[in-house]
């Protein structure tokens, strides 16, 4: 890619965000992206509609860009959900770059949340009203890529979603870490998965493992679903199944956990196991990679390219087949070395290190060199 | 060294990699060959986990089991009466002592209001059932009158980017100002012809095989019907339409409702193209299977010259070789006449 943009060179490259939370996959790709930026010498700031307490300093409300706005300024909208601010930049002039995360599509939701389902039409034409007037399409993966280009976008790009792996690497939660290594000296392997409680990530296909895996093979396994719910309707329903099917002290639904507990998780954790029915990206799967942890995934959205050869694949969601997978992981010690090897390899290509310079690039070709 | 050694020790080179992937491969082979073993000894049939589907979905809410009206009036009824006597279990001993307490002092109470709720589900669900039943009386008589919707019908030799119209329907549109789209574009074979004479153009198509084919290739495919896809575009935001495989085999409303489409999204002055197969040609015998069952029949061209003038268009017509097919090339008019006035 060329340094010098059609737009000449500018002083400001300044994104927007629908929400600005601290521990979220976007919020977190915006503040370390807003770093790079800086330091390779663009003004940086990031305007969202809504904006967690926590970072209330990191950030400004959208409407407020006139403010700050200057000539030659560049935006990069941080494009995951349905937002006011699609709407915002869509009647605005500045070259615009949409770093598109994807969203989970209405029919993930169809039935269980209707107001998501909504949103998420709503995203999906947002999407394709923006269009027209980007001048790049960034997309973490070659799957959002595509979905880039299916709806209407004619110069697209790919660079991995930022992530500061080290959180996984914190000093464990002193209390889960003892708790979880008590349940673990009554024996059974811990199966874990990271992601929110919602229908699309398809937690009632983990339970259904978990059940047959303890019915073949290790009747004291436990599954345990760390991660904050949008769907209240789903959780209730995972609830009762769990129930239903007398796995209530062997499954552990955490809710939202610090980065101390997250890593605590990760260090008991004998396999990451993932029947999610659509990713984006993934992060969790890389954060596993990096805690040593083996993955076993199914192949849906844009998993295969974040694991790649470092994982397991699964094309289905079959209980049995998910359970003798899980078997051979946990009992293999050869397989288990070689997959957690392969992680470490996959981790450094998905690296600030590696990732950062890709951004810089991509946005020089609209924005033009920095210094 | 073990085989997962040796990959592990130099997965960096191909020769490596390619052993990583055998190994890779070898354990997945020997998971399916445990697997099968157990579903031969009869460990978890097929069966458990549909079962095991049907428990989980026995807690969604109503519309989350896919939307069947008879499985909904079942969870209505099942939910119609309303229990007043709350559960009382606690992870404490004295929170189930407490919970009793209070659940004894206000049952005359919750038990006086779910009385009421219960008979109103009651009258609800008794009220959901009669519909249904009008409903499926409705349905049926309306399942035999139903006309399907035409698909995209194409024609060997036709729908080819060598095709003779092919090039006049380039020419046609290749200048126009704004994006000219091409339905049914199947994998992008005449976007790109269109593109490469210096046209904007983009495809639209149902059938996502060959637009997921296409789109490696072409920049702009979009996997939708068109009359969906023109109902999404601004108005007059389109410089052409090219139609090929889509009006011959339509309905005479389906035509008249795309048309109605095309006049709000086509720019004044901008150009519609269709091509069409000739009568001969589509009850022809080597004809494909969907020309037979598609609802209506391709018009002559003359009914389209006709069609498009009261619709304010300009329209020109080319026969292709053998009187097989034809195409129609037409410009629209800035102010159509058959739009009303406003009264001054």
């Amino acid at each position: 890619m060329s340094a010098a943009g059609p737009h000449g060179p500018s002083a400001a490259v300044h994104q927007f965000i629908p929400t600005l939370n601290p521990r979220d996959a976007t919020g977190t790709h915006a503040l370390l992206l807003r770093d790079i930026l800086r330091a390779a010498g663009w003004r940086s700031e990031i305007f969202a509609e809504a904006i967690h307490d926590d970072l209330a300093a990191e950030a400004h409300k959208h409407w407020r860009y006139p403010e700050y706005a200057a000539r030659g300024d560049v935006h990069i909208y941080q494009f995951s959900t349905s937002s006011a601010v699609a709407g915002y930049l869509a009647d605005r002039a500045e070259p615009l770059i949409v770093n598109f995360h994807n969203f989970t599509g209405p029919e993930h939701f169809a039935g269980w949340e209707p107001h998501t389902e909504q949103r998420a039409l709503r995203a999906r034409a947002e999407l394709a009203r923006l269009a027209p007037r980007t001048s790049l399409g960034l997309a973490d993966s070659h799957y959002n890529e595509r979905a880039l280009r299916q709806a209407g976008y004619r110069r697209t790009t790919v660079a991995p979603v930022l992530v500061d792996y080290a959180r996984v690497r914190a000093a464990p939660d002193r209390r889960v870490a003892a708790e979880l290594a008590r349940a673990k000296g009554r024996g059974g392997s811990d199966i874990l998965f990271v992601g929110r409680i919602v229908p699309s990530k398809r937690q009632h296909d983990l339970v259904k493992a978990l059940w047959a895996y303890r019915r073949l093979y290790d009747p004291d396994a436990r599954l345990h679903l760390v991660g904050g719910t949008s769907s209240f309707a789903y959780l209730k329903a995972l609830r009762g199944f769990v129930g239903e099917l007398g796995l209530t002290d062997s499954v552990r639904i955490t809710g939202d956990v610090s980065d101390a507990a997250l890593s605590a998780y990760f260090a008991a954790a004998d396999v990451y196991l993932s029947l999610s029915a659509h990713e984006g990206f993934g992060v969790p799967l890389v954060e596993s990679m990096v805690a040593g942890v083996p993955v076993v995934t199914r192949a849906a959205g844009a998993v295969v390219e974040t694991v790649g050869d470092a994982a397991l694949r699964l094309a289905g969601t079959d209980p049995l087949y998910v359970a003798a997978t899980l078997r051979r992981v946990c009992t293999d010690a050869t397989l288990r070395r070689w997959l957690v090897e392969a992680g470490r390899r996959r981790v450094p290509a998905l690296s600030l290190d590696a990732v950062g310079p890709q951004f810089v690039r991509a946005v020089a070709t609209v924005a033009g060199s920095a210094r | 060294m073990g085989k997962a050694d040796q990959a592990q020790s130099a997965v960096a080179d191909p020769a490596a990699e390619a052993d990583a992937r055998a190994y890779v491969a070898r354990v997945m082979a020997e998971i399916e060959e445990e697997v099968r073993l157990h579903r031969s000894s009869g460990d978890l049939p097929p069966k458990l986990e549909r079962e095991l589907d049907e428990l989980f979905l026995a807690h969604s809410p109503v519309a989350g089991r896919g939307g069947d009206l008879t499985e909904a009036l079942r969870m209505v009824d099942a939910a119609t009466f309303v229990d007043p006597v709350v559960p009382i279990a606690s992870e404490r001993a004295a929170g189930m002592v407490v919970k009793k307490g209070m659940r004894t002092l206000l049952l005359w109470y919750v038990g006086w209001i779910t009385h009421q709720v219960s008979q109103f589900a009651s009258a609800v669900s008794r009220t959901l059932h009669i519909v249904d039943g009008r409903l499926q009386q409705l349905e049926r008589q309306v399942d035999a009158q139903r006309v399907a919707s035409a698909g995209v019908v194409e024609f060997p030799g036709v729908h080819q980017a060598d095709a003779w119209w092919v090039g006049p329907a380039v020419e046609a549109v290749r200048s126009v100002p704004g994006r000219i789209v091409h339905a049914a574009s199947g994998d992008g074979w005449l976007v790109r012809k269109i593109i490469a004479a210096g046209g904007d153009a983009y495809g639209v198509d149902p059938r996502s095989e060959p637009v997921d084919q296409g789109v490696l290739t072409v920049s702009d495919l979009r996997g939708e019907e068109l009359a969906d896809h023109l109902r999404a575009v601004v108005p007059a935001g389109l410089g052409a339409i090219v139609l090929s495989g889509v009006v011959d085999g339509m309905s005479s409303g389906e035509r008249a409702q795309l048309l109605r489409l095309i006049g709000t999204t086509l720019a004044p002055d901008g150009v519609l193209v269709v091509h069409s197969l000739s009568r001969s040609a589509w009850e022809s015998a080597d004809a494909p299977s969907e020309a037979d069952l598609a609802p209506g029949r391709p018009l002559r061209a003359e009914t389209w010259r006709h069609l498009l003038a009261q619709g304010g268009y300009k329209a020109t017509v080319a026969h292709g070789p053998g009187d097989t097919d034809y195409l129609v090339s037409a410009v629209r008019a800035t102010v159509s006449p058959a739009e009303p006035t406003l009264p001054q």
